[in-house]
């Protein structure tokens, strides 16, 4: 039950946030794959910076622990080109889509049908991906740090202060 | 009426979202995430016709299907764009988004199509690759 109710105060506190950044909309998403309107990238990026430090100092200090998946080469690249090329049509991604409803552009109801249809699918189909596409290149549970055997603060800092020089660029271009 | 209301910097409300995000790591453990629902929810669709077959699919054994924190995760995200559109006056009933109505034309069942069949391969997709 609390689980539950610490859900909806989540979804609602990030709703809220991603209706007010104007990251919703399907111009601003297409506007992104278009390379015309950056909004999306800057909010997502931002998102990432600050809950990157914040995961990991609450990790550090023991009071969260990281949610790894594992990594496999032929579901995370066949996925992604998948995900990516329906993401270009739709242009709203899962979460968005309950968004953009929500703000009244209703035309994301029907990617809502659509990705309903598309896990009904999946499901169909994973005893036979799981024969296949996902065994293969499967690498297990990795992170970054530890294959270059480095702390995580080697590969958050440089992350962090590569992300700001690239706003710095964005901001310059007026994107 | 511009139906924009009051944006608000992206940088500033993608930071907010990053602390919330810490929040829910912290005192739920639990990490956002939205393409799983989509999975119960059609499975809990598919239990009301043949309740015997779900039962029995090795993927809705590994995702039961039921209302979990991510489901009102979703609901909440729901309810958050609401109220912050509707507050700011950028809420706004709209068949056809701005730019697609300038290169698709003003027709609905060509969205429709695109917007369906869009959904069906992306969330196939992130299946997939378990995102």
């Amino acid at each position: 039950m609390n689980q539950l109710f610490y859900g909806l105060i989540t979804g609602f506190l990030f709703g809220f946030l991603l209706q007010k950044g104007r990251v919703l909309r399907y111009d601003k998403q297409v506007g992104a794959l278009l390379l015309k309107d950056m909004t999306i990238i800057k909010f997502m990026l931002t998102s990432v910076l600050v809950a990157m430090v914040g995961t990991h100092l609450l990790v550090d200090l023991g009071l969260a622990k990281l949610s790894i998946k594992p990594t496999i080469m032929g579901g995370n690249i066949i996925g992604g080109l998948l995900f990516g090329l329906g993401w270009g049509a739709l242009g709203y991604c899962p979460g968005t889509s309950i968004g953009a409803v929500a703000e009244g552009r209703y035309d994301a109801l029907w990617g809502v049908a659509g990705m309903l249809f598309g896990a009904a699918l999946y499901a169909e189909a994973f005893p036979a991906m799981k024969a296949s596409v996902l065994t293969w290149g499967n690498f297990g549970k990795i992170t970054l740090p530890q294959l270059l055997g480095v702390n995580h603060w080697f590969m958050i800092v440089p992350f962090v202060l590569g992300t700001l020089f690239l706003f710095r660029w964005i901001e310059k271009k007026g994107l | 009426m511009s139906h924009n209301g009051k944006p608000w910097s992206p940088y500033l409300a993608g930071a907010l979202s990053g602390l919330v995000s810490i929040g829910s790591v912290w005192f739920a453990g639990k990490y956002f995430g939205a393409s799983t629902t989509f999975v119960k929810t059609v499975g809990m669709l598919e239990q009301l016709f043949s309740p015997d077959r779900v039962t029995q699919m090795e993927y809705f054994i590994k995702e039961v299907p039921k209302v979990d924190w991510q489901s009102m995760f979703l609901v909440g995200i729901f309810a958050g764009a609401l109220l912050a559109s509707m507050t700011d006056r950028s809420f706004k009933l709209q068949k056809l988004p701005p730019l697609w109505e300038g290169r698709f034309g003003s027709g609905i069942g060509k969205r429709g199509i695109a917007a369906f069949l869009g959904g069906t391969v992306a969330m196939f997709g992130a299946r997939l690759a378990d995102g």
